[in-house]
């Protein structure tokens, strides 16, 4: 475990020293902002007043995904590929640790780094508070959402660095991967029979931050985002694993 | 103590090691030698765990590398051909984390890093970012992080290559100090490196075991092919004749009518008789030498059948140089 721990504050480390983290979070932030000051102005608007989920349209609105759907190659591309490419990652798998542990080091500095890229959007509810009460359930559950859609997303980006040397196709298989993941929800709207359509429905990552903002917390959907991360991470370390390399 | 059984890596059609197997034992330092390409990477790169062999068996202090991944590779050390080391790190702070990859903490991991910081010369460089080291200081940083945990067994890949010639001198006469303590196994195609460090010598080419001894041995099972030249001071038609009629001479190559090179029948050492067939013929001689097979010869006549010059040039001029000194 020290090993693991190890790697996490290393990858940690490595976060806060690369240029690209800190354009992946001046980007988060200015979305995110340009979205906070949307929602206050339609609120202060007498014409919306009332007709729109401030916590719906924050997490789960069109800005949302897509700032989502590029953090997460962002953040994840570098993990292995770049290890691969310099060569550190003869050194890292000829030492005392495992693949699996290389692999859960790896992600969870990257969730971690993500999660602290969130931290500062808190501040949004508080200043809300300043002039209104804030309902904090639907707030906290949207967290809990944004957290574990973040981990299966940034997991699907483990699996990508795994498989590559390059951090330029590792973002691309991402988001390959990604794109798919997030529309199954979209199909539902296209089959009539009723089974495809639950499943679908279950499957629609939109639906879930829809029920999180609104502070329900269904375990149905946190079972899918986290088996859906063990997957994808598991699979990482069965590539990493097989060195299917040179 | 390294056991290595029949190890084979394929590569789709290509075979880049082909069935080897040697030991190395504890506190030896086993050099392995070979020129570029000859698989020696591939071998080293299966023998620390970090490529699956296709078939056969690599065990490190009896534990096998792939069944008891962990535990195995903490008795190992590794500096692989190509030192790699995060960029953006401090040196300290990277020794710092491979001591706890490796377990260490505390005041023991703190002792260790100050230890080898002062083994590898690496003292003055100890906060400085290693993106912004020379190429001969990586090494020596590389070296350290493979020291650092004191493995039983230690795997070198051409832990000298680009280094200048001080830092050279300098980290043989540390991998000498560290053998005397571990098993070593190291892979050059530098063969002085070899001469000066190795008890004994593994030869691969094109992926399998051609030689293997101490250099002594080596060289002594080779010496029956010794060379001797010759010089007189004048021309002497005759003399070709009359040199490869010596008793343990096999041919004779002229060069004009004054130098020549004979090489000699195994085991035998016509210098005697060369230097009385000069006094009878009154010839006036300017040498006669004989020179021994170096390393060097033994190495290029062993990799050189079909694939020929490609593995004659693999020896580094300089290497070749030193390594074909005439003796006597």
């Amino acid at each position: 475990m020290n090993a693991v721990w190890a790697t996490i504050t290393r990858e940690l480390r490595a976060y806060f020293l690369s240029p690209l983290a800190y354009i992946v979070a001046a980007l988060l932030l200015l979305v995110n902002g340009f979205v906070f000051w949307f929602i206050v102005s339609a609120l202060n608007n007498p014409q919306f007043g009332g007709q729109i989920a401030p916590l719906g349209f924050f997490f789960n609105g069109l800005f949302f995904w897509l700032v989502l759907l590029f953090v997460a190659p962002a953040l994840a591309m570098r993990l292995i590929s770049e290890e691969r490419r310099s060569g550190t990652i003869e050194m890292l798998l000829t030492a005392p640790i495992t693949e699996a542990q290389v692999v859960v080091s790896k992600f969870l500095s990257a969730w971690i780094f993500y999660a602290f890229l969130w931290l500062p959007t808190v501040t949004y509810a508080l200043i809300l508070e300043y002039y209104h009460e804030v309902d904090w359930g639907p707030v906290a559950a949207s967290y809990l959402g944004v957290l574990t859609v973040g981990a299966l997303f940034l997991s699907v980006g483990v699996l990508a660095t795994a498989l590559t040397r390059s951090q330029l196709v590792a973002a691309a298989i991402t988001f390959a991967l990604l794109i798919p993941l997030f529309s199954f929800g979209f199909l539902e709207g296209l089959v009539n029979a009723e089974l495809p359509k639950q499943v679908f429905s279950y499957l629609s990552l939109p639906q879930h931050m829809e029920d999180f903002s609104r502070g329900i917390v269904e375990t149905r959907h946190l079972a899918y985002h986290l088996s859906a991360t063990v997957f994808f991470l598991f699979l990482a370390s069965r590539a990493l694993a097989a060195r299917k390399w040179r | 103590m390294i056991e290595v059984q029949n190890l084979t890596r394929r590569y789709g059609d290509f075979t880049a090691v082909d069935s080897i197997s040697f030991a190395v034992d504890d506190g030896e330092i086993v050099g392995m030698l070979g020129p570029n390409g000859a698989g020696k990477t591939t071998a080293i790169r299966m023998i620390t765990g970090f490529l699956p062999p296709t078939s056969g068996r690599v065990r490190v202090s009896g534990r096998n590398l792939f069944e008891d991944p962990v535990e195995a590779r903490r008795d190992v050390g590794y500096l692989p051909e190509n030192v790699a080391l995060y960029p953006e790190m401090r040196v300290s702070e990277y020794l710092a984390y491979r001591a706890r990859l490796e377990g260490m903490t505390g005041a023991a991991a703190r002792t260790a890093i100050r230890e080898v910081l002062a083994d590898c010369l690496i003292e003055s460089v100890a906060r400085q970012v290693i993106g912004t080291l020379s190429k001969g200081y990586r090494q020596r940083v590389g070296l350290a992080a493979a020291i650092l945990h004191q493995p039983k067994v230690l795997v070198l890949d051409e832990p000298t290559v680009g280094l200048d010639p001080k830092q050279i001198i300098a980290i043989r006469e540390l991998i000498r100090t560290l053998g005397g303590r571990r098993t070593l196994l190291l892979s050059t195609h530098i063969l002085p490196e070899v001469e000066l460090l190795c008890d004994r010598v593994v030869i691969i080419d094109r992926g399998r075991v051609v030689a293997e001894g101490t250099p002594d041995s080596l060289r002594r099972s080779w010496q029956g092919e010794a060379v001797v030249t010759l010089e007189l001071k004048e021309g002497r038609a005759e003399a070709a004749e009359l040199l490869a009629a010596v008793a343990g001479v096999a041919a004779v190559e002229a060069h004009g009518d004054r130098e020549f090179e004979l090489r000699c029948r195994p085991g035998s050492d016509p210098r005697e008789e060369l230097f009385r067939l000069a006094v009878d013929r009154r010839w006036t001689l300017l040498e006669l030498a004989q020179r021994k097979a170096s390393l060097e010869d033994i190495f290029v006549r062993l990799t050189t059948d079909d694939a020929g010059a490609a593995a004659a040039g693999a020896v580094e001029p300089a290497a070749a140089g030193e390594a074909g000194e005439v003796e006597n």
